[in-house]
């Protein structure tokens, strides 16, 4: 184990859990809570108070859309129409194939750029609605060749042994 | 131990260095009012209804009672005009958040009510958030309950709202809620709190459910798991049997 069981680290093990699978499963909080040996309620607590923590699926994209005032007055939220539009599925869900999930944020501190959404860490900014089939297509695309990526990379090393 | 003295409302009171402003002014009669605070746990310091004014060197202050530490002599006021227009305000707004808890209702009638009608707030929770009820239960070792959630949606529950492992349905969290919101059904030998079902014992003396099965095991756990035949005897048929045993032994003499 990375961290010697002491409830001082249960933030950190939370946010490497955050990182590894973009959420953190009730089992793994169950676990947590027993080896650190902290109050499950207290764990919950902590983890339902950071932003940064989530505690249902996120998708491999998390797309945050900002509805800060000057993205507000930018019209974001015919943005997050139009997204959830695209993606069938609302702000706070994910898409069926854990590709996507969508959340609002205020203000990204990019308010020059506004209407503006972040997707993982890329910024996109002076976003239009017709800019978004595109933005998203890219990640799709990306995504299905990390894939391939993958599968290769996988066939290469078979054929090393 | 020194003693100190602290003059309140113009009534000298005596007492302890280090002693709470609020605990004085109670044991002499001296009724602040206050929602976060009970003697078995102390500290919470949320409502900021027990504030205070504190005179020393020619100088004022508004203290927070429940954790004002009286270190020396001092003058203090609990009912002033400045006071109550504070506590006015704060049993606006929280009868605001609120609408519908009998305590807070009746404490604002008491102090008038200020125009809050700019504040809204959803119906069907009486919940100040105080966490008086976080700290019984802690205080008891259970933790089954804590804050969730932050901001407009804080409330407090158990663990993804389900019935908790930890809770043994002993009710001491409902007992310290100032707001009475935390609720407890109880029939056919079932009590329900926070969405557990508990089975309740009988008395063996009178025969009337009083207490759950866990909280049985925990008391029995506490007092050093005492093996064997375990008598269950409510409160009432305790004190009565004392009450009875006190008389026995001096009728002797
Ligand atoms: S009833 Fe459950 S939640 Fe309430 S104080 Fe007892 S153990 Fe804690
Ligand atoms: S349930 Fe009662 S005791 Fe607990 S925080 Fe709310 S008001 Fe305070
Ligand atoms: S308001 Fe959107 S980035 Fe500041
Ligand atoms: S009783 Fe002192 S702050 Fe609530």
């Amino acid at each position: 184990m990375k961290y010697p069981a002491e409830r001082r680290f249960s933030l950190a093990v939370m946010q490497d859990i955050q990182r590894a699978f973009n959420y953190i499963p009730k089992e793994a909080m169950i676990e947590i809570s027993e080896y650190l040996n902290i109050p499950f309620s207290q764990l919950y607590s902590m983890a339902t108070f950071y932003k940064a923590l989530s505690l249902e699926p996120k998708g491999k994209y998390i797309i945050k859309v900002c509805d800060g005032t000057a993205c507000h007055i930018r019209s974001s939220m015919v943005i997050l129409s139009e997204l959830q539009k695209l993606l069938g599925i609302d702000a706070g869900e994910i898409t069926r194939d854990g590709l996507f999930s969508v959340e609002t944020v205020n203000c990204l501190g990019a308010c020059a750029l506004a209407p503006v959404m972040v997707i993982n860490n890329e910024y996109h900014g002076k976003l239009t609605p017709q800019d978004l089939s595109e933005i998203i297509r890219g990640y799709r695309n990306a995504s299905d060749e990390s894939k391939d990526d993958l599968i290769i990379s996988k066939e290469e090393g078979d054929g090393n042994v | 131990m020194d003693k100190i003295s602290v003059i309140i409302n113009g009534k000298k009171c005596l007492a302890d260095k280090g002693e709470f402003l609020l605990d004085i002014a109670e044991r002499n009669g001296i009724v602040i009012p206050h929602l976060c605070h009970h003697e078995a746990l102390r500290g919470q310091a949320a409502c900021r209804l027990c504030i205070a004014e504190v005179r020393e060197n020619g100088r004022k202050r508004i203290v927070t009672s429940c954790i004002f530490p009286v270190m020396r002599d001092l003058e203090a006021e609990t009912d002033t005009e400045e006071i109550r227009e504070m506590r006015k305000t704060l049993l606006s707004l929280l009868s605001a958040e609120v609408p519908e808890s009998q305590t807070i209702a009746s404490l604002a009638e008491e102090y008038g009510k200020g125009d809050v009608s700019r504040f809204s707030k959803d119906f069907g929770n009486e919940c100040i958030l105080c966490g008086l009820c976080v700290e019984a239960c802690s205080e008891l070792g259970c933790n089954a309950i804590a804050t969730v959630n932050r901001g407009i949606t804080k409330k407090i529950s158990t663990p993804y709202d389900e019935p908790s492992a930890a809770c043994i349905g002993c009710g001491s969290c409902a007992y310290v809620c100032p707001t009475g919101c935390i609720r407890i059904d109880e029939r056919n030998g079932i009590r329900t709190i926070w969405n557990k079902e508990f089975e309740l014992i009988r008395c063996d003396r009178c025969g009337r459910y009083y207490i759950t099965k866990e909280e049985n095991e925990y008391l029995r756990q506490r007092n050093g798991g005492v093996q064997g035949e375990l008598q269950c005897i409510c409160k009432n048929c305790r004190q009565a049997e004392t009450a009875k045993k006190i008389m026995e032994t001096s009728l002797e003499f």
